[in-house]
């Protein structure tokens, strides 16, 4: 359907230490925004012409608006073609990174800053409000009211899915105990320690089924992605992640009412296939070497298993506990350490997936969790309720 | 007054600027009040909504929602223009008081501003047949329920920072 005209790449990317940080969004800004700069010696601020910003909710976490050309000034970019920030909620950093594609693409410019960012944790005492704000990400008026924010409405699902598909409480745990564990040797998580399947079991039981290890995190971080089109691209560098394929959902339905399911997300599928059929990719579970997938909690990552399209329906807990999605498996899902590890900046998650499936791609991630060769690779992002589904395919080999 | 502050004048109080002979303080409150748009209950008159039918209906004890006179299209939430036809043609209907539960959980710990003193509270998805909507569940133990739970409505009034009367709904488990 989508004529992409030019090959765009990704050929450089930097991050910020996520977790608990004693930074402000500036600083956030600013040290993602060198980390990039340092990952690409030959190009600099003067050298971008295009700048997208990813970020939530700056004007409640860090009382900021109009943050593209903050960004802009802190980074020394003089912006003479597109600036814009995109709120997604949870994907607004993948909405950046498509944006930014699609503008180089189209020929608009040549190179683009794809920065995500968020600012979360306030001080302590003011944490209800971090909450307060990701419980308005359904209709505000009719679900964040009854305290509709995101683990227990993921407990919901979770319930659903064991409800209907037998899901069990071990397979959730083996989700969160593989991501976790590849945090471990990550040095940007936020969570840093290894977990076993029965600690996530036996951690505080905060929104049953789900326990505090099965959610993500409340996080302060920040990523950025230098992206060019293949001309501008081969002056600069030998190797890119080249994006191949890009794909979104939503079926005219926000609040709880009119969602399509509480058990499965078909814009997930929807997303999926179009980004597929881009990339010419026929069999996803064949083809794909690694996948940075959405586990804000971990039954997300079951149901994605399913509604990406590499298990059957109802399969997604077997595809863990069957050892599918491990490092060796027949996807690598979340090396990175996933957002249940890493914790979720939310508008610098998708930014910080896309970098690193170009890390697994150039080799350059802690070897514990480096994925052997890997040549294609997806991001995936939910939002809000999962009621938005955003899917991009990447590529080590040119298109 | 001059346009400068002049720290020697007592009766100069402009930009709330004391001085006690060191440098001069900026003064701000304690506490800021909450903002009566930032607790979670929207205004619910006809000056600030136009769905506040939706809200009179409530009020008198009853749980309402739209229907498209077009097309028949039943919507939650309550809308003034039909999503599926683009009509503006809609009237109240009553919806049944009485569902099942289709999920719920239990908040122990992460709940959002104005909620944390509830903690632990549960909340759940109601299936009213024709429609499904979230609800706090109140008077409910989480391990005491399972899907398909029977609940009935109830109406509770919002006590807070705004002049008018608010009200919401809840639901509770039905007496058997
Ligand atoms: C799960 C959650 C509610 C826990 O918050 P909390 O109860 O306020 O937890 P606290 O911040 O008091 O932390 C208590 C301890 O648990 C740890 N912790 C907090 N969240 C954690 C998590 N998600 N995973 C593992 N450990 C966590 C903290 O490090 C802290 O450990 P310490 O006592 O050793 O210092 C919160 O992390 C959360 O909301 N996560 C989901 C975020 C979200 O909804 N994102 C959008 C997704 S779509
Ligand atoms: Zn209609």
């Amino acid at each position: 359907m989508t004529d992409v005209t030019r090959n765009v790449g990704i050929v450089g990317g930097g991050h910020t230490k996520w977790g608990t940080r004693e930074a402000s969004y500036k600083d956030l800004i600013q040290e993602a925004g060198k980390a990039t700069f340092d990952d690409t010696p030959n190009v600099g601020p003067e050298d971008v012409e295009g700048l997208f910003v990813g970020s939530v909710q700056p004007e409640r976490f860090a009382f900021q608006t109009h943050v593209a050309p903050m960004v802009a000034e802190l980074l020394g970019i003089d912006v003479d073609s597109m600036i814009a920030r995109t709120e997604l909620a949870c994907a607004s950093g993948q909405a950046a990174l498509r944006y930014a594609w699609l503008a180089i693409a189209a020929g608009q410019l040549d190179t683009a800053l794809v920065l995500g960012v968020e600012k979360m944790n306030l001080p302590r005492e003011y944490a209800p409000e971090a909450q307060a704000s990701m419980a308005n990400v359904m209709d505000r008026e009719f679900d964040g009211v009854n305290g509709f924010n995101a683990p227990p409405y993921f407990a919901m699902i979770a319930q659903r899915h064991m409800h209907e598909y037998d899901t069990t409480r071990e397979q959730l745990a083996q989700v969160a105990a593989k991501n976790k564990t590849h945090a471990a040797s990550n040095a940007f998580a936020q969570f840093q320690s290894e977990v076993s399947v029965d600690e996530v079991i036996d951690s505080f039981e905060l929104s049953p089924p789900l326990c505090l290890y099965d959610c993500s995190g409340v996080t302060d971080g920040a990523a950025g992605l230098i992206l060019m089109s293949e001309e501008k691209a081969r002056e600069v560098s030998d190797e890119a992640a080249w994006i191949t394929g890009s794909g979104q959902a939503c079926f005219s339905g926000n609040s709880i009412n009119n969602l399509p399911s509480m058990s499965a997300w078909p814009q997930a599928t929807t997303a999926a296939e179009q980004a597929y059929d881009q990339a010419g990719i026929d069999d996803p579970l064949e083809e794909l070497d690694v996948a940075e997938v959405h586990d804000c909690f971990s039954i997300s990552e079951i149901v994605e298993y399913e509604d990406l399209g590499w298990v059957e329906k109802g399969e997604g807990g077997k595809f863990i506990e069957d050892g599918r999605s491990e490092l060796d498996g027949d996807i690598a899902v979340n090396p990175r350490g996933g957002l249940l590890g890493c914790g979720h900046p939310l508008g610098a998650t998708g930014v910080s997936q896309a970098l690193e499936v170009f890390n697994q791609f150039r080799g350059t991630v802690e070897s514990d969790r480096q994925v052997p060769a890997p040549e294609t690779g997806l991001i995936h992002n939910l939002s809000g309720s999962a009621s938005v589904h955003s899917v991009m395919t990447l590529s080590r080999e040119r298109p | 007054m001059t346009d400068h502050y002049d720290p020697t004048d007592s009766t100069d109080t402009r930009n709330h600027i004391r001085t006690d002979g060191g440098r001069d303080v900026v003064e701000l409150p304690d506490q800021v009040e909450l903002p009566r748009l930032l607790d979670f209950y929207e205004l619910q008159t006809e000056e600030t909504t136009e769905i506040a039918e939706f809200y009179d209906n409530l009020r008198e004890g009853q749980l309402t929602t739209t229907e498209c006179q077009d097309c028949g299209e039943l919507h939650f939430p309550p809308r003034i223009v039909c999503p599926e036809c683009q009509s503006d043609d809609l009237a109240y209907v009553d919806l049944p008081h009485e569902g099942e539960l289709f999920a719920f959980s239990t908040v122990r710990a992460g709940a959002p501003m104005g909620m944390e003193d509830d903690v632990p509270f549960v909340i759940g998805i109601v299936d009213l047949g024709e429609i499904t909507l979230s609800a706090h569940l109140d008077d409910a133990e989480y391990d005491d329920l399972s899907i398909g739970d029977p609940v009935e409505l109830k109406i509770v009034e919002i006590d807070g920072p705004v002049d008018h009367e608010r009200v919401f709904y809840r639901f509770e488990p039905k007496e058997t």
